[in-house]
């Protein structure tokens, strides 16, 4: 009974070592010494905006290329960071203009990138919420002057775009102070709208691309704020160093008719529009 | 296996200063003895090497185990001790035959298991071996104890109070168990007690420590002899211990005769057979002193003695007599009034009456 | 469901066990009967990822071996790729996330051995190593698995410190708990759902496993 025991311990043990060894050898699709490589699944960063616009866009290109790029959605200021520190995405989309400069300027793009979109903001309220939303917020405003008002989630304006966005329309309808205590800071405007669609708020200001989308058009009621309410959010996208050619394929296809047409579809103005 | 001598000399300033140096005579058991606290247990550990000193000399059998001066310490596996812990530190995992099984690591595989069995017979463990410490008494548990630091096939057995956690009855049948072991073996033994019925039954030689020093060393039987166990007086009465032999037994009176030296004593009848070794102890206060020999008392012990020394005792009104027989000592406890009226001086000769059954045998 | 995320947490967890038990059991050997100056401190050190929060620590670990740091930049001129936004820049974070989990119980387990038994096994001839071997090692038998559970499941836990450091790069840092997170962000819950069930699973199953054998050594201690 123990010699069975010591022996399936130890067949055990061997075979946990061996899974951890093999796990360990450095596993890069195409890895080489001495030179960055990307793989041929190129991977892609972008603003959390384009959730819903992006994944259309790869599911046709990858139809269309056999390419089947891998992205990874978040905030552009930690996404900004992160390239900084080495991380090794290939294609960069963010949702402000000064992200992709910044990194330009440090040399870690292969140029300056082109401006693939102009974002837009909403003002959302989930269905079973009291708040209505209005072009000018005024019903939000009413209940922030009543002590009424429940919680408004915006993304993070300190690394968020939308975020920043959003701040900027509450200031110039004089709102900012008073909403101040009522915020829910998202860590993306992904994260923003999910908050103000769960019901645990009033709503939100988040971006127009993420309202537009099946998952949340049926989720509450929305009104597109005036863009004259913030600094445009000019949407800026750029291919790193070391970027393969199949990211580059991504990249044209961005800036080709049937890329810009799903854009258009999701709410975002086009440069040339 | 013949038995190797321990030659003992540690010293240390912190945390507690130690100054200690002495010798375990080969094939004698010798008790460090002292009062808790005095250091006994730490040179116990430096002998077995479980303890740095600032300077230690620690030789057994001329080989040396540690010397600082030339640099050397051996480690602990590597000398030839069998170590008896206080509360035994018996492997909680392993049965007892795996705990001797393990202390064989300097026997082939092979031998092992018949070794094994034979020490569970030596310590009467036979039926105990697959138990784990768990399932033994306490004093199976010490003699597993025993056992497993006899299994390295040691040529110094330690022991650390061994029997301070034990009942009396059991401790009596426990030090019998030794002192047979010991024999059978001729192991040098090394024994740390402050209990001095281990001393008196159990010892040959005796080492007291106290604070860290040594304040006497010698034989037990020369030591008692001279009421010269420092320490001991104090709470204990004066007490002789002696090495005798079983001479006779009388069975028709349901008596016993122990010899000592040229000492014949008559004590009721022991179980040991003629020529057995027995430990006689006999406290100064129950030997009473004569000018003549007496009729008509139940006594059984009428000993020729010469008077040796009076000392002051621990009352003002009492007197020490230190008296010899031959070369045994015997201590009597008499008042000063007694004293006087038989006019006890050095050089008297008189008779020591001991009551058969104020003497206390060991065997 | 992601079963590449999946898979991922579970050669993150895997990986992080089998190197941090043996590093861990000799720091806790250390503490445990080490008596120098400085073992408060370490012992501090060794307890700091308990207290603090994991973005903190993901943050100072992507400083401590981005590419900016010496550690960083000599791991990408060897092997040609950043250490941070790797599975490697993982492991070494989980293996500095993980210490307490690992250290601490076998520390315990360690210390709870009396000394006397560790002194009889020198006098019962074992060396140094055998005695670590033969009687250590069998006595801190359930804190070892307890460190090992613990380990396992707060790895596959993990997402704060992965999330900074790892990138959530699919296929190589997104393990399971960042694709949930990632699934909630897409609105995707019938995803996230299913895979958070898996993990629980998982973590149920492995921490069932190890108790169980822990209960059994502690067991051979009985009678």
């Amino acid at each position: 009974m123990n010699r069975r025991r010591f022996v399936v311990g130890r067949v055990f043990a061997s075979a946990v070592l061996l899974v951890a060894a093999a796990s360990l050898a450095p596993q890069r699709a195409g890895a080489q010494q001495a030179q960055p490589v990307r793989s041929p699944a190129p991977l892609v960063a972008a603003a959390s905006d384009l959730q819903f616009a992006l994944d259309e866009i790869v599911a046709r290109f990858e139809r269309d290329t056999g390419i089947a790029p891998r992205v990874t959605y978040g905030s552009s200021g930690n996404f900004t960071r992160q390239i900084e520190q080495g991380a090794p995405f290939e294609l960069f989309l963010s949702a402000d203009e000064a992200y992709v400069d910044r990194l330009a300027e440090r040399r870690l793009t292969r140029d300056r990138g082109t401006l693939y979109a102009v974002g837009r903001i909403v003002l959302f309220a989930s269905h079973g919420s009291p708040l209505r939303p209005d072009a000018e917020m005024k019903h939000l405003a009413a209940r922030l002057a009543s002590g009424e008002a429940g919680r408004l989630a915006i993304a993070n304006p300190e690394h968020a775009p939308y975020g920043r966005a959003a701040e900027q329309a509450l200031r110039s309808l004089g709102l900012w102070n008073a909403v101040q205590p009522k915020l829910l800071l998202g860590e993306s405007v992904a994260q923003a709208a999910q908050f103000a669609s769960s019901g645990n708020a009033d709503g939100g200001i988040f971006a127009y691309s993420l309202a537009l989308a099946p998952a949340l058009r049926d989720r509450g009621a929305f009104v597109l704020l005036p863009d004259s309410l913030h600094a445009p959010l000019r949407q800026r996208m750029v291919l790193l160093q070391g970027a393969s050619p199949a990211a580059e394929r991504l990249y044209d296809y961005l800036r080709s008719p049937a890329g810009r047409a799903i854009l258009r579809q999701y709410g975002f103005v086009l440069p040339e529009d | 296996m013949t038995a190797a001598g321990l030659a003992v000399r540690l010293r240390r300033a912190a945390p507690f200063a130690l100054d200690v140096a002495f010798e375990a005579p080969a094939g004698s058991m010798t008790a460090l003895f002292g009062p808790s606290g005095s250091g006994k247990t730490t040179v116990l550990r430096a002998i077995a090497g479980l303890q740095a000193m600032d300077e230690a000399q620690v030789s057994c059998g001329g080989e040396a185990w540690t010397d600082t001066a030339a640099g050397l310490t051996l480690p602990p596996h590597r000398r030839p001790v069998g170590f008896v812990f206080q509360d035994y530190a018996l492997f909680p995992h392993l049965t007892v035959r795996e705990q001797l099984a393990l202390s064989m690591g300097h026997r082939p595989a092979a031998e092992r298991a018949a070794r094994i069995d034979a020490l569970l017979e030596l310590v009467r463990l036979q039926e105990l071996g697959d138990r784990r410490p768990a399932g033994l008494s306490g004093g199976q548990q010490q003699r597993a104890a025993l056992a497993r630091a006899l299994a390295r096939d040691p040529q110094v057995l330690l022991l650390d109070e061994p029997f301070a956690a034990v009942d009396w009855a059991l401790r009596e049948s426990l030090r019998r168990e030794l002192v047979r072991l010991q024999r059978a073996l001729s192991l040098t033994v090394v024994l740390v007690t402050h209990d001095f019925e281990d001393v008196a039954k159990l010892a040959s030689h005796l080492v007291v420590i106290e604070r860290g020093a040594v304040t006497a060393s010698g034989s037990v039987q020369a030591l008692t002899g001279r009421n010269a166990v420092p320490g001991v007086g104090g709470w204990r009465e004066p007490a002789i211990a002696l090495d005798a032999v079983v001479d006779a037994h009388l069975h028709d009176r349901q008596l016993s005769v122990i010899a000592a030296g040229t000492l014949r004593l008559e004590v009721p009848a022991i179980a040991a057979p003629v020529g057995a070794p027995v430990r006689l102890q006999v406290a100064a206060r129950e030997v009473i002193l004569a000018s003549q020999r007496p009729e008509g008392l139940s006594l059984h012990n009428v000993v020729e003695a010469e008077v040796v020394a009076v000392e002051p005792a621990s009352h003002e009104a009492l007197r020490l007599v230190h008296l010899s027989v031959g070369d045994i000592r015997l201590l009597s406890l008499v008042t000063v009034d007694a004293q006087r009226k038989l006019a006890l001086a050095p050089g008297k000769p008189v008779l020591a009456l001991i009551k058969a059954v104020a003497i206390e045998a060991f065997a | 469901m992601d079963w590449t995320a999946l898979g991922l947490s579970l050669r993150l967890g895997l990986v992080t066990v089998v190197l941090l038990l043996p590093l861990s059991f000799l720091l806790a050997r250390w503490l445990a009967f080490g008596r120098f100056r400085g073992r408060g401190l370490v012992e501090a050190l060794v307890a700091l990822p308990l207290i603090l929060p994991p973005t903190v620590v993901g943050f100072y670990l992507l400083v401590a071996f981005g590419r900016g740091s010496p550690v960083g930049a000599a791991f990408e001129s060897l092997f040609g790729q950043p250490l941070v936004f790797s599975f490697e820049g993982l492991v070494l974070a989980s293996l500095l996330v993980n210490l307490p989990f690992a250290v601490q119980p076998m520390q315990n387990a360690l210390a709870a051995i009396p000394p006397n038994v560790r002194d009889a096994a020198r006098c019962c001839g074992l060396s140094p190593l055998q005695a670590v071997r033969r009687v250590e090692l069998p006595l801190a038998l359930p804190g070892i698995a307890t460190a090992a559970v613990l380990t396992f499941a707060h790895t596959l836990g993990e997402f704060g410190v992965v999330l900074m450091v790892g990138g959530s790069i699919p296929g190589e840092t997104r393990t399971i708990s960042i694709a949930i997170y990632d699934r909630v962000q897409a609105f995707d819950e019938p995803a996230a759902g299913s895979m958070a069930l898996v993990l629980l699973v998982t973590a149920v199953i492995a921490l069932g496993i190890t108790n169980t054998l822990a209960r059994r050594a502690a067991g051979r201690t009985g009678p």
